[in-house]
């Protein structure tokens, strides 16, 4: 049981890391991400950068739905957005991958906030609308704008180097994957609790009421959008030089349900939600893969019929979720530690 | 000095034996098929055709007395999880050959097959990027390309109706786009008209448009790229209803009995492109060998569609390259498996395909089938067609 630990101001109720538990924990959970590349294979590092690149996204997603209560179908499209401004810059312009990044982030963070006008207007169902025509109208310049986008041929990517070193590998990939993601959490963690987090979250509970307290909507909504827009280029332009191609059918209407998907079943309004929900997406299907595997082990055939229905299986998870637990991976979290926290007299 | 040299050579001694055992490791196919997700209708053949060239080589000895391994993973027809089950066998079987499910896949992996994993490479694609071994020797197309298809097309249609207005309809995907531009060309060359070009989503049901333009510019012939059935069904369907007479043809994906059976008594109206012979024409000898293969293992399939022909066809020619690159210096390595896929000339696969001669590795020939609405099969309606 963890004695002594109260809080007697809003400063240290606010704190990232509330105890020296919580700090240690957290060292030796980078410890444990430092020397992961060393112990891991190839397909498990390019899971891993698969989940960071999927965690950048889902805290952007999550920034603009989860804690600005503004619904958005367009996520998938502002990756894109990202994916072939860096892809552009370094082919055609000789803009180093480093330089791209950022600028990639800031030309979806211009589009995001472009898409994000509608919201002043409208909201709920009639934001998604508006979020959704976005996502299509940017798919169409994506396949259409040839002279800039190669059309559905695509662009192929150099991998991003630091003079002869050159990050082609899943091993050495993993640390810019980890740098952006490390960089991209401390940033949203930040955020939720300066007076811009506190905005976001007064709009979602109550746009009008927090009009009323003198929060300017008009700011603050395009600001949720911008950041959100942000994180999704990041998120495109890392997965871009990850898998050095881009095309138009990278980024389906599908993917914006699955970010969705992934702030849902983390938790919304929940920055380690966003990080267990990216883990759950991405993991879960390759777990479910291995279990395949062991059944092709063991019962050869049986595969066949085990296969398709993971899917099944993967759709329950979910729908399980949101069900028993419809504040996400997030709460159960909570709970967790909770239980520890008052442990061995916990009731 | 002395001391160095005794080293090197100790250590040269310890692992040569262990350089050699990993040269002569089993021969390994690992596949990633589309199982689920909407490709599952080829990839469900697909693996079992693979696991059959694989079970039979076996039976008849494997590569030269070695057993050769298969494994296979579903990438659900969506790239992310391709390439991961790409790299996850991969780092756990360390194959010789690979075969991928999709367009996107390879070319996302191809310049990492070419710089890293160095193994011999195909894919349920028949994109013209898989197919030039200048760029990329470790990936090849165990048919012709898309634009070739197109090329056995347009031979026939020139020789048929010289001077012919031409439609392209296609989908608006990367692979419905891909062979257009290439298609245009051939079509300057032997002096065919293009008058039209339709786009239309994938399974689109209001296509009046696109009917009416192809009727307007007086189209003589419309070549269906990048769909399965439909809108090929309703377009064909339709067509009828808004007195467009023109002939419709498609290539690979689409010459398949399901569109004949959803065109049901128009299904004469379609004439498919095709590089493979089909499951009913018995009386080759390797299409029996299929057939009896496949009535003793699943005695209640009675037809095996394109996607099997063309796994199969892939399958014999891994094997084949094995069996090749096994009697060279050093036996399986990288090097010697491109080798000895480019060195297969005349190859008989039975009557699958005429002998397979690679080229550019891919093989450019096919062949012109007709829908028959009474037998709801494919009629040859030309002899092999090369493009090379």
């Amino acid at each position: 049981m963890r004695c002594g630990d109260f809080k007697e101001n809003y400063i240290k109720d606010e704190e990232i890391f509330p105890s020296s538990l919580a700090k240690f924990s957290l060292a030796i959970f980078l410890v444990f991400l430092a020397l992961f590349p060393f112990i891991a294979n190839a397909h498990m590092l390019y899971i891993a950068n698969m989940i960071g690149f999927a965690i950048i996204g889902a805290i952007g997603l999550n920034l603009l739905t989860g804690f600005t209560g503004q619904i958005s179908l367009g996520h998938a499209a502002f990756i894109g957005i990202g994916a072939y401004t860096s892809a552009i810059l370094i082919t055609r312009c000789g803009v180093p991958f480093w330089a791209s990044v950022p600028l990639a982030g800031l030309v979806s963070a211009l589009a995001g906030m472009v898409i994000g006008i509608p919201s002043l207007r409208v909201k709920g169902l009639y934001l998604c609308i508006a979020t959704l025509a976005a996502q299509f109208i940017l798919g169409f310049v994506f396949v259409r704008w040839e002279s800039m986008t190669k059309g559905i041929t695509g662009i192929h990517i150099p991998p991003p180097a630091i003079g002869d070193l050159a990050f082609d590998t899943e091993k050495t990939f993993y640390w810019i994957t980890l740098f952006f993601v490390l960089l991209g959490v401390g940033y949203a963690r930040n955020l939720i609790r300066s007076k811009m987090g506190r905005a976001f979250v007064a709009i979602r509970d109550r746009d009008l009421a927090a009009e009323i307290m003198g929060i300017n909507l008009f700011r603050y909504k395009l600001s949720a959008f911008a950041i959100s827009s942000f994180y999704a280029g990041v998120a495109g332009a890392l997965w871009v030089s990850f898998l050095k191609v881009v095309t138009p059918e990278h980024f389906p209407f599908m993917l914006c349900i699955q970010y969705l998907a992934m702030v849902i079943v983390g938790g919304l309004g929940s920055v380690i939600g966003s990080i267990f929900g990216a883990v759950f997406m991405t993991l879960v299907p390759e777990l479910l893969n291995v279990l395949s595997d062991v059944v092709k082990a063991y019962q050869p055939g049986m595969e066949k019929l085990i296969i398709p229905f993971k899917q099944v299986v993967f759709g329950f998870l979910i729908v399980g979720f949101l069900i028993f637990e419809p504040r996400g991976l997030a709460e159960i979290w909570n709970r967790v530690k909770r239980f520890f926290t008052l442990w061995p007299f916990s009731y | 000095m002395k001391k160095i040299l005794f080293c090197l050579f100790s250590i040269v001694a310890f692992l040569g034996p262990f350089s050699i055992a990993l040269a002569q490791k089993a021969p390994t196919i690992c596949a990633i098929h589309p199982f689920t997700g909407r490709f599952a209708f080829a990839g469900i053949e697909g693996s079992a055709a693979m696991q059959d060239v694989v079970d039979m080589a076996n039976e008849a000895g494997g590569v030269n007395g070695k057993k050769i391994l298969y494994y296979w993973a579903d990438g659900e027809y969506k790239d992310d999880v391709g390439i991961a089950a790409f790299k996850r066998l991969h780092a756990q079987y360390g194959p010789q050959v690979m075969f991928g499910q999709s367009t996107g896949m390879t070319k996302a992996l191809g310049p990492e097959i070419k710089s890293r994993y160095k193994v011999l490479y195909s894919a349920y694609t028949m994109t013209s990027e898989a197919a030039n071994p200048k760029e990329n020797p470790y990936l090849f197309i165990a048919a012709p390309t898309y634009a070739e298809q197109f090329g056995v097309l347009l031979k026939y249609i020139a020789k048929e109706k010289p001077g012919a207005n031409i439609a392209f309809f296609y989908s608006d995907t990367e692979f419905g786009r891909e062979p257009i531009a290439a298609a245009k060309e051939m079509c300057k060359k032997m002096g065919l008209n293009v008058v039209a070009e339709e786009v239309s989503q994938v399974g689109g049901v209001d296509l009046t448009t696109q009917i009416l333009d192809m009727k307007a510019k007086k189209t003589d012939y419309c070549i269906f790229q990048g769909f399965v059935s439909n809108p090929i069904a309703a377009v064909i369907k339709q067509s009828k209803d808004y007195g467009l007479n023109a002939k419709f043809m498609g290539t690979f994906w689409s010459t398949e009995k399901q569109l004949l059976n959803e065109l049901g008594p128009l299904a004469g109206e379609y004439v498919g492109v095709s590089a493979y012979s089909f499951s009913y024409q018995s009386d080759l000898p390797m299409v029996k060998k299929i057939m009896d293969w496949t009535k003793k293992k699943y005695p209640t399939i009675e037809y095996r569609s394109q996607s099997y022909m063309q796994n199969f066809v892939t399958g014999l020619l891994f094997v084949e390259t094995f069996k090749r690159a096994d009697k060279m210096k050093g036996g399986l390595t990288e090097g010697n498996m491109v080798k000895a896929f480019q060195s297969i000339k005349n190859f008989d696969v039975g009557g699958l395909m005429p002998p397979i001669t690679i080229k550019d590795n891919s093989i450019p020939v096919g062949r012109v089938y007709r829908g028959n609405a009474k037998t709801m099969r494919f009629d040859p309606i030309s002899d092999w067609i090369r493009m090379d």
